[in-house]
Parts: C-alpha cells; structure tokens; sequence
C-alpha cells in the first residue's frame, strides 16, 4: 500500500472523529460559554479544514482527477465546503453560536462520505474533462450552500417557535436574532440556486452534446429539477411577501431531504445514465 | 450582630447598616443620605476619637458605613447611634440593623459591589454607588489607606463579576425583558421602531429602557393628550402619534407596545393582519402590557406577529434570575480571590514596619560586634569578614521576613506581636 493510499485510509477515519470533535466543543460553547471551548473550538476546525484539504489534494493526485467521481467523495466535498463557509461565517460575522449545528452537520456528511468510501473509484474518460470539473464543482458548490441554508433554517425555526410560544429555553438568547438567520439563510439559498441552475445548465447542453439521447428522464436529472423549482419557487413567494421566514425555512429543510435523496439513495439505487453523482 | 474579635492580622473593620431585608421603604428612607448630608455625616465621625477612618453608601436599599475603628465598641456605638439611630429610633429593634467586623465587614462589601446582595441579584447600579461613596470619603478625607484599597478591591470584584460571570446578564425587569425580546426578533435595536400605546408608569418604564438601549424610534400614542405631555417632557426623546393615525403607526413600526388602560382591545386580529400585509416578511414584536388585555389573543397566529404579554415576560425574567443564581458560586470564588488579596496587602501594611525593625536591629548588632571582632583581626581580612556578617544576617532573616509578609507558608502565620515581644523591637525603636 502506498504512502498516498494510507494516508487516505487514515484521513477517512480520521476525519469525522476531528469534525466530531470540533462540534462538540461548539456544542460547549453553545450550551455554557465556556473558556476553554472558546479557545478550542475554532483551531480545532482549522486545523480539521487543513487536514481535509490535505486529504482531498491525496485523492486528487492518487486518482489524477477532481475528487468527485463517487457519492463518497462528492459528499465530503459538500462536507468541506460547508466547513471553510462556517469559517467564513465566522470570522466576518463575529458569530460563533451556530458552529454547533454547522459543524454538526459537516460532521454528518463527512460520516457518510466516510462509510460510502470504495477502495476503487471508475475511471471513465468523462471525469478528465473539464466541463465536468466545472459541472460537478458548481453541483457541489449548490449542494454545500442549500446544506447551510437549511441548518439555518432549522435554526430559524427552532428560536421562531420559542419566540412564538413564549417559551424561552435552549435556543433564546443563544443565537442570532431571527432576522439575522432568515438573511443567512436566503443568502446560501441564492447562492445554492445560482450555483445548481448553473451546473444544471451545463450539464444539459452537454449531456445533449455528448450523447443525444433521453436524459432527460434519469430520475436524478428529475428530482434534482424538482428540488431546483422547490428552491426558486421558495425565493420567488419570499420575494413577493406570500412567504415568510417560517415557510422558506421549511422549504430549506425538504430541500435538503431531496439533495440527499438524490445524492444517496437515487444514485446508489436508481440512476443509470448518472451513475457517478 | 456578629460578634467576636479580630484576628490580629485582619484589619479592624467595621460595617454597620440596613437594608432592603431589614427595614420596610419608610424605614431605610429615613437613613437615606444625599451628598450633602453624607459628607456631612463623614466629616462628623472624622472629627471623634473613636473612629480613623469612614465610608458611607446609601442607596434606595441599603444604608452603609464602613468604618476602621480605634476603639472597637466605642466605634461601633458612635457610628450605629449617630447615622442610624439618630434619624430613624426604631432600627434599634431587633433585626433592623446588622454589624459585621474585620474580615466579614471586607467580605460584605466586596459581595455588595459585585451584586450578590442586591434586591436584584447582579444589578449594574450598585457598582457606580460603590465607586461613588468612595470617591466622596476620599474628598472627604474620611477615608484613608484602608478603606480607599478595600473600595479599590470592592470596585475590582464587581467589575470582574461582571465581565467574567453572568450575573448581570439578561434582563430581570420589563422594560429590559422587552429589549431583549426585540433582539431576538431584529438584527439591531438602533434599526428598530417602536410604538408604545398608553402613557402610564408600565410605559414609562419601557420607554427608559428601549431609550436606553439606543432604539432607532420612540413614538407614543395615547387617547389623553395630557398625559402624553407629561410623559414627554420627562422623555423628550419621544415622538407623538395621534390617536387616529394608530393604524398606519403600527404599519410602520417593529415593535407595539400596548399599556393602556382600555376595557376592551385597541388592536384587534383583524387590523394587525391587515397592518401586516402591508410590510410583508417583516416581523412584528406586539407586547400587550394591559390588564385586561389591549391585544386580541387571536392576533398571536400571525405569522409575522410575536405577541407576547405580561406572563411570557414574567417567565423570561425568572428565567434570567434563575441564570443568574446559578452565576453566584462563580462570583463568591472571585470575592473571596479579592478578599484574600486584601487581606494579604493589609497583613504587608502591619508586617513591613516590623520586618524593616528586625533587620535593623540585626544590622545594628553585626556592626556592634563586627567592631569588637576586627580591632583583634588583620586589616586584610576586614573585607572578608564584613561580606562574610552580612550574609549570616541576611539568610538567617530570610526566612522569617518572608513569613511575616505572608509570603511563605499557608493559613498559620506568625503574630506580629509575638515577634515582636521575642525580638523586643518596641525597646529598639528610637
């Protein structure tokens, strides 16, 4: 076994024990403000960042193509993403409160990317093209922003309903103020759209290029306009007032449960045609 | 009254004084001192024998003064007859007075300034009212190195408390609660809007406080002119909507607050359903203060509409009290850290004199003898024996200084006077 091939073995464990990690001390810092976990929690998922760019660099050059060519290697590149926006977020925002369920979820994805993970990833012609490093990143760039617009959502909901209900207890006083979830949360929905309408696009005059023939079908190719037309819709009511925080939030959640669907169980089970994402 | 002596390497404090659970309002309003008298009541005690050095607080709850005594009981009679008794006869009944000494007196002001025994816990007030009473004994002259480093400790504690613990956080009254209900909702309160409905004490309060807190808007309506007159010349800031351009107010506005005195509802569901689809997507924090209610409770299904009334603010800041109670462990052990650091320096103000004595007399013993010893010793060993003597001193001393400066060692120190009395430094000073 190569140098390369054991250090990726040791990154697949690795990481989702660091992520795991780096959410738990979110997690303290969440719950009691703690010294400690203030000075931990962001080094600890820097440096987790670190060591995941590291090990992406290794997949890229053990398999001389963009590390996106399997659902495991997809996944934990939306994984990374999402981590490098939750830094962002961060830093710029000055907000550390949401890193629980950021980082929880990157957390998750990372899990799955590392218990789908193959010992041998296809080699097809179709992954050395660069229009499919420019498809798959804008995808991947979609799927990583709609996963942040829904664990804002999923925050957005949970201060609503205490706030609604009068009920002040885990997340009252703990998070951003509404507003400030709501604006995250439709900025990474923008964001996601932009990102996946593109990828859709090309994909479709390229698919059509390439191959002619009835794509269009795949059920990947369909949920993945569902989710598309779920997310423009959401932004659309939103935009003409018909729609509030609480049902762009909702909206945020279903679409996730769909990227996922198609991302796991889609592809692992149904799709022909999109065998590889 | 707590009794019993103080350890002879504690300061001899002394704190007499009422409060909030001791004496009823008209009470403590009786010993309740402005500047004037204050400063008044400093310069008396500074004049008497009985008494080195005096500190007064007085707030709406608690009447204080710390005092260094010369004489303990008398000290003690002249401050609890001339500030208390004096004024208000019957806090000599049980209970209404309390008196604490030495490093209980030093405790108790250290936990006062750090809010632990406000009538609400962690309350910000009491910290300035610290500073300022110290201030005031200092131009005085009332106060002097004692009491000016147990102030310093005093103000250090509280501002600690404050910073590291979160016994002041959330807010524990209504107007505060509804500040921070909106900032929860919006992203800043100097971007928010706020319509306050009636012009009561209720909406006093809280229009102090959404002030305070730096609101973008202030506006108020109320049926009675009068008394929104009355309101804002006590709060210019606020701006006036008549009564009938309530609804289009409300549009505008990010947060209501209704206190008025109405038999039936000013707002209805319907109105504020129509008021909202005017400025769709944005929240509004709706907060029925009234008794019977100004708000129809209908009016809580609406997405965009927080109402909130008097029960769900009540729950808030019981909740924030119950946050803050959990804080008082946390800032006990920082009072007790700053007690032991004063009570560490006070025991260096006592130790240093009597430390500088014993080397002094050791310093005068060694020349005494080192005299006699070189008229018998050749000239070139003059040098060697002289360094040879004072490095005898010096590491015989050592030890012993460091004791008593309290350096060295735990809890056990060593008496001052008998230290004293074994080295007879009386008989060596002069």
């Amino acid at each position: 076994m190569s140098p390369l091939d054991r250090f990726l073995d040791a990154a697949n464990v690795l990481l989702p024990v660091v992520y795991l990690s780096a959410a738990v001390a979110y997690g303290y810092l969440f719950f009691t403000g703690g010294e400690r976990a203030r000075r931990l929690a962001t080094p600890l998922l820097a440096a987790t960042v670190a060591l995941h760019l590291a090990a992406l660099a290794a997949t890229w050059a053990r398999w001389q193509q963009l590390p996106a060519a399997t659902v495991a290697q997809a996944l934990s590149v939306v994984a990374f993403a999402v981590a490098v926006v939750y830094l962002f977020v961060e830093h710029y925002g000055r907000e550390r409160s949401t890193g629980l369920w950021l980082v929880g979820l990157v957390f998750l994805f990372q899990l799955l990317a590392s218990l789908l993970r193959r010992p041998d990833v296809p080699d097809r012609e179709l992954y050395g093209s660069p229009l499919f490093a420019v498809h798959v990143s804008l995808a991947l760039l979609g799927y990583a922003a709609f996963a942040v617009a829904a664990a804002y959502g999923y925050l957005f909901l949970r201060l609503y309903r205490e706030l609604k209900a009068g009920r002040f207890s885990t997340f009252f006083g703990r998070l951003p103020p509404l507003e400030v979830l709501e604006r995250m949360m439709v900025g990474a929905l923008g964001v996601g759209l932009v990102a996946l309408a593109a990828s859709v696009g090309l994909g479709v005059v390229w698919a059509d290029l390439l191959f002619g023939r009835g794509w269009i079908t795949d059920p990947k190719i369909v949920i993945t306009f569902a989710t598309l037309a779920l997310y423009a819709l959401a932004l659309l009511l939103r935009r003409l007032g018909r729609w509030h925080g609480r049902q762009t939030a909702l909206a945020s959640l279903v679409g996730l449960g769909a990227i996922l669907f198609s991302l796991l169980a889609v592809n692992l089970l149904f799709t022909d045609f999109h065998g590889f994402l | 009254m707590s009794g019993g002596a103080t350890p002879r390497h504690d300061p001899p404090l002394l704190v007499v004084g009422t409060d909030h659970r001791c004496a009823p309002l008209p009470l403590r309003e009786r010993v309740a001192y402005d500047p004037a008298a204050a400063e008044e009541l400093l310069v008396h005690l500074l004049a008497r024998d009985e008494v080195a050095e005096a500190l007064l607080l007085s707030t709406c709850n608690r009447t204080e003064v710390y005092a260094l005594p010369r004489d303990e009981e008398p000290g003690y009679r002249l401050v609890r007859e001339r500030a208390f008794l004096a004024r208000a006869p019957e806090l000599e009944s049980a209970g209404r007075l309390y008196v604490k000494r030495g490093v209980e007196a030093a405790r108790h002001l250290l936990r006062v300034a750090a809010g632990l025994e406000s009538m609400v816990l962690g309350e910000p007030e009491v910290l300035g009212q610290v500073k300022q009473a110290a201030a005031l004994a200092d131009a005085v002259g009332s106060s002097g190195v004692v009491l000016r480093r147990l102030a310093a400790g005093a103000a250090a504690a509280g501002a600690r408390a404050r910073a590291e613990t979160a016994i002041a956080s959330g807010a524990v009254s209504l107007g505060y609660a509804v500040v921070e209900l909106a900032r929860n909702i919006f992203t800043a309160l100097d971007r928010t809007r706020v319509l306050i409905l009636g012009a009561g004490e209720t909406a006093r309060l809280t229009a102090r406080a959404l002030l305070d807190r730096g609101a973008l808007e202030v506006r108020l309506a109320n049926r009675t002119p009068e008394r929104s007159r009355a309101l804002r010349e006590e709060l210019p800031e606020l701006a006036e909507v008549p009564w009938g351009d309530l609804l289009p107010a409300v549009a505008a506005a990010d947060v209501v607050i209704a206190s008025t005195a109405a038999p039936e509802p000013v707002l209805t569901a319907a109105a504020l359903r129509e008021t909202t689809g005017r400025r769709p997507g944005r929240p509004l924090l709706v907060v029925d203060l009234g008794v019977p209610r100004n708000v129809e409770a209908e009016a809580a299904r609406l997405d965009t509409v927080f109402l909130h009334s008097l029960d769900s603010l009540e729950a808030l800041i019981d909740r924030n009290l119950r946050h803050r109670r959990e804080e008082v462990p946390a800032v006990e052990e920082l009072v007790e850290r700053e007690l032991s650091r004063f009570r560490a320096w006070y025991r260096t103000l006592e130790a240093e004199p009597l430390v500088a004595r014993l080397q002094k007399q050791a310093e005068r013993i060694r020349a005494e003898e080192l005299a006699r010893a070189l008229a018998e010793l050749p000239p070139e060993s003059h040098d060697a024996v002289d360094r040879l003597t004072r490095a005898l001193v010096r590491k015989i001393l050592h030890h012993p200084s460091a004791r008593l400066r309290g350096k060295e060692g735990g809890e056990d120190l060593p008496r001052l006077d008998l230290v004293r009395e074994l080295f007879r430094l009386d008989d060596d000073e002069g």
